[in-house]
């Protein structure tokens, strides 16, 4: 080997494939890898199963839903009217809770109660209000209300986690003697339990309508859709497990539907100085105070 | 002298503050059948905010929107007194309550759309309200005083045209009430003349229209009245020519109609008014002129994700080209400002903004049969929820109004009881049935009844028969009651139905002696056939009694009271309103006659029956005008049950609100 005296062969320049540095080429492969990697965590979140986040007030109307809104969220139930559009706020189930959770309220009138569709994709649970003093005589109405409830769980797309699904007993202290004063335990058990008869009732004799009829065909549908299990407008949704028996609520198709029985006291915003305006008896509850206990223990459960 | 008054959120129904004056109205406020819950759910959700009264139970309700906020304001008094101060009232609070509560209010209903995660409390809330009570007495205090004061002041001008006692004669000091000028023409005198005596009577003033409130405007006006009348009457009176003297030169001229002096007589024709320029047509080489042709617009057949957009911007191009370059130039930096203040969110929806926009969406409804007046309410009830509302980020006013028209016209067709027919059957046969399984061995339930009403030529008798054929695949026993008994041939017809239903459904479960007709002939009293045909069929053992009854105007009272009298002797469990696809305007003056006169006419026994739903037939000979169901629905309030669409009888359809919403709103 000679020695290395011989002055090395000039560097050549290196001509670079592209028109552009180094530098430049390196930050570019480092936004594709970027991209690329944004791209797979989002292909990834799509295809495993999602799971909901919110909480869904449903219920046929006047059953209370509004006020148990803003009795979690506001701690203390307002006075309301009818509802005409969904109402969101975020609550905090207790206050080492880790993040808030959304709670959306749906109104119940028959008109525009079809609007829980949208949001049912997102919910983790839903809560099914009833007005436990009116429900022996509308029975059918919240029956057929539920109905919808069921049907639309039932059909949601695989890819979606099923929520869960709870059966409340609103309106517990109107059954207690006398009538304002906090509900016993035994009392919010009669609730539930009058609440689960008169539903499975009704909910069975529309299990046997929708089974046995030839329904109508939609408009513009073309023959082709299939809808549900028969039916006038194609509602299923309430087949239960095992024998396919009568329709009963811990047997659902869907899921294990749960009740509980609460009650809220109303505030009366307009006591403020002038105390005479409205009289407190001796037994009502303080102010602040709910009967949400079963909706609370329930949700965090779920949690 | 006010009930109750409320301040709430409209979206959730939320209530920010409310007083009661009484302690009836405080009560009734706290139970579900409250006044602004009436209001809400039969005036708002039914989209009929284009009066802005609204009257239930003896109440009187009236309200008024802050859009901005999603507030809305109502006041409740007792029907029978006439305030009329309640909008000055309204308007009022709403500006005061909104200037002083701004921020808190902001934040507060932000918490109810879910966009801050701040925390409220209900203390926090009463609090920040504490000083409005006070306010609103005040407030109402100060326009119930200026109310009063317009009541007196109004009344003072009657005492204002007594004539003053003439003063004594003999005194020289006082200058007599009228002028002494001396009066040559007869017209002066007759005009002074009339001006005394309407001085004396205090006569009401001329167009009797202008009455304003309860009369007594009509005295302020009279003073003007009476000199623009005697003026008029100066121009228009001169004195009549008899024609016992010869006529002069001027008179000839005046009297000559003959061609050639046309030009003396006639004024120029206004030209301009009479053509079209743009419709213009084209003029041949030859010199021909030739008439433009029809343009057929450009159908769009595949084109079904048509973007509906596109009505709402050729609205809003053609009512642009009306306004030309004079508008251009002083848009050109408001448009500016526009865009910069809907990209930051801030920009605040208007009248005129609206009214291009409802202009051309109230012509479209109309283009697809939507009756006038219906149109024109929705789309007022749309505008007014939408002014005043923030329209932020991307959204234009059009996806506004489009979102709030798709919406409103979802809410009126979505139906409010139970549609499910087969439901409603079973559970009344086996209610039936239960009641009656001890007492005989042959079960003698009453059947479930249904009867159809509605105008001549509609299509009754046919869709009765499709009716029939659906109930009879799902095996239930059906008797048809031939109550049709003036048109000649209404009976054959319907044997021919029940023959081929019969043949149609004779190999099934329930046989041969399924369907019946029970008919008695012509010329005889509908309700009394209907009666027997219930109580035959309540003897047989039928389920379900279809009732068909003559067509009959809406407007003919023996007959309407007549059909009332069928519905109160036998009480049927549905009434069903035929009426056909292709009725436009006519739809609105069928459905309100119908409906009130059986209310009506019906109310003596017990509550009158109304129309239960509706079913609209000759639905293939519309294919996107389907207007006439918005309009039904909008005007009765009840469903549409079914829909016939051919002549065959599995011609029955159901109706599905997404369909009839995406037919009208698609190009």
């Amino acid at each position: 080997m000679e020695s290395t005296d011989t002055p090395r062969p000039a560097q050549l320049p290196i001509t670079p494939l592209l028109p552009f540095s180094a530098a430049q080429i390196s930050l570019f492969a480092a936004f594709i890898a970027a991209i690329f990697f944004v791209a797979l965590v989002y292909i990834r979140n799509r295809t495993i199963a999602r799971r909901g986040s919110a909480i869904l007030l449903v219920g046929p109307s006047d059953a209370g839903k509004t006020a148990i809104l803003t009795s979690l969220s506001y701690a203390g139930a307002l006075p309301t009217h009818t509802s005409i559009q969904p109402t969101i706020t975020s609550i905090r189930l207790s206050p080492d809770a880790p993040a808030p959770i959304k709670l959306i309220d749906v109104p119940g009138h028959p008109r525009i109660r079809d609007q829980f569709t949208e949001y049912l994709p997102d919910a983790k649970a839903v809560v099914f209000v009833v007005d436990t003093s009116t429900i022996a005589r509308n029975g059918a109405a919240v029956a057929e209300h539920l109905h919808l409830i069921l049907h639309a769980i039932t059909s949601l797309p695989p890819s979606v986690t099923p929520p869960a699904l709870l059966l409340l007993a609103h309106k517990a202290d109107l059954l207690s003697r006398p009538p304002t004063s906090t509900p016993s335990p035994a009392t919010l058990t009669l609730a539930t339990e009058r609440v689960r008869t008169v539903l499975e009732r009704e909910l069975e004799k529309r299990r046997i309508a929708a089974s046995g009829s030839v329904g109508v065909e939609g408009l513009g549908d073309d023959g082709g859709d299939e809808g549900g299990a028969g039916g006038q407008s194609g509602l299923g949704g309430l087949e239960c497990l095992g024998e396919g028996g009568a329709f009963s609520f811990s047997r659902w198709d869907g899921g294990a539907v749960e009740c509980a029985g609460t009650w809220v006291k109303v505030a009366r915003l307009d006591l403020g100085e002038s105390g005479e305006k409205g009289q407190l008896s001796e037994k009502e509850p303080a102010e602040g105070e709910d009967g949400l206990e079963g909706l609370r223990r329930w949700l965090e459960e779920l949690s | 002298m006010l009930d109750h008054c409320s301040i709430s959120h409209k979206g959730s129904g939320a209530v920010i503050w409310s007083r009661s004056f009484t302690p009836a109205a405080s009560q009734l406020a706290a139970s579900p059948s409250s006044p602004v819950n009436s209001l809400v759910r039969e005036a708002l959700i039914e989209g009929r905010t284009a009066e802005n009264k609204y009257e239930k139970d003896g109440y009187s309700i009236k309200w008024t929107f802050a859009n901005e906020l999603d507030l809305i304001f109502v006041v409740a008094y007792q029907r029978i007194l006439q305030l009329t101060y309640i909008e000055d009232l309204l308007s009022a609070v709403k500006a005061l309550f909104m200037k002083m509560f701004q921020p808190f209010l902001v934040a507060f209903v932000a918490s109810l759309r879910g966009v801050t995660a701040e925390e409220f409390t209900i203390v926090q809330l009463r609090d920040a309200l504490s000083g409005w009570d006070k306010l609103f007495d005040k407030l109402l205090k100060g326009i119930e005083d200026k109310a009063a004061q317009d009541r007196k002041s109004r009344l003072r001008p009657a005492t204002r045209f007594e004539l003053t006692p003439s003063p004594p004669l003999n005194d020289d000091s006082t200058t007599p009430t009228q002028s002494t000028a001396q009066v040559n023409d007869a017209q002066e005198i007759s005009r002074n003349i009339e001006a005394l005596k309407s001085r004396l009577k205090g006569r009401p003033s001329p167009g009797g229209k202008r009455r304003g409130k309860g009369g007594k405007g009509g005295l302020v006006d009279s003073p003007s009245g009476t000199d623009t009348d005697t003026g008029k009457r100066k121009a228009s009176k001169s004195m009549r020519k008899w024609g016992d003297s010869v006529p002069t030169e001027s008179d000839m001229s005046e009297l000559d109609f003959s061609s050639d002096r046309t030009d003396v007589h006639s004024s120029p024709a206004n030209v301009s008014g009479l053509v079209d320029s743009s419709s213009l047509g084209t003029r041949r080489k030859d010199g021909i002129y030739e008439v433009k042709d029809l343009n057929f617009a450009g159908t769009s057949d595949g084109d079904e994700g048509e973007d509906e957009d596109d009505i709402i911007s050729r609205a809003l191009e053609a009512s642009a080209v009306g306004k030309d370059a004079p508008a251009a130039q002083s848009t050109l930096s408001s448009t500016f400002g526009g865009l910069f203040a809907r990209l930051t969110g801030s920009k605040v929806i208007t009248t005129a903004d609206l009214e291009p926009v409802l202009n051309g969406m109230r012509e479209h409804l109309m283009k697809k049969n939507v009756a006038k007046e219906i149109a024109d309410k929705v789309c007022e009830g749309v505008g007014e929820n939408l002014i005043g509302k923030k329209v932020g980020g991307f959204n234009s006013i059009k996806s506004e109004v489009r979102t709030a028209l798709s919406n409103s016209i979802t809410r009126i067709l979505t139906p409010k009881t139970s549609t499910d027919l087969l439901l409603s059957i079973r559970t009344k046969l086996a209610t039936g049935a239960a009641s009656t399984s001890l007492s005989a061995s042959k079960s003698k339930r009453a059947p479930y009844t249904i009867t159809f009403v509605g105008v001549n030529g509609v299509g009754k008798s046919t869709n009765l028969s499709k009716v029939a054929f659906w109930l009879l695949q799902n095996e239930f026993k059906v008797l048809i009651a031939a109550c049709d008994t003036f048109r000649s041939g209404a009976v054959e017809q319907l044997r021919v139905h029940v023959r081929n239903l019969g043949a149609l459904v004779g190999e099934g479960k329930a046989g041969k002696g399924a369907v019946e007709l029970y008919e008695r002939g012509y010329g005889k009293d509908a309700a009394g056939i209907a009666k027997e045909a219930i109580a035959y069929a309540q003897d047989t053992g039928f389920d379900v009694v279809l009732i068909d009854t003559a067509g009959r105007m809406q407007d003919n009272e023996p007959l309407m009271r007549a059909l009332a009298k069928l519905v109160s002797t036998n009480n049927p469990d549905k009434i069903i309103f035929v009426g056909e696809a292709l009725v436009g305007n006519e739809a609105v003056d069928q459905l309100t006659k119908f409906d009130r006169a059986l209310k009506d006419f019906s109310a003596s026994a017990g509550k009158g029956r109304g129309i239960d739903g509706m079913l609209i037939t000759k639905w293939d000979t519309v294919d996107d005008k389907v207007g006439a169901a918005l309009s039904m629905t909008y005007v009765t309030g009840q469903p549409i049950l079914f829909v016939g669409c051919g002549q065959t009888y599995t011609d029955l359809r159901q109706l599905r609100v997404a369909h009839i919403l995406q037919a009208l709103l698609k190009d």
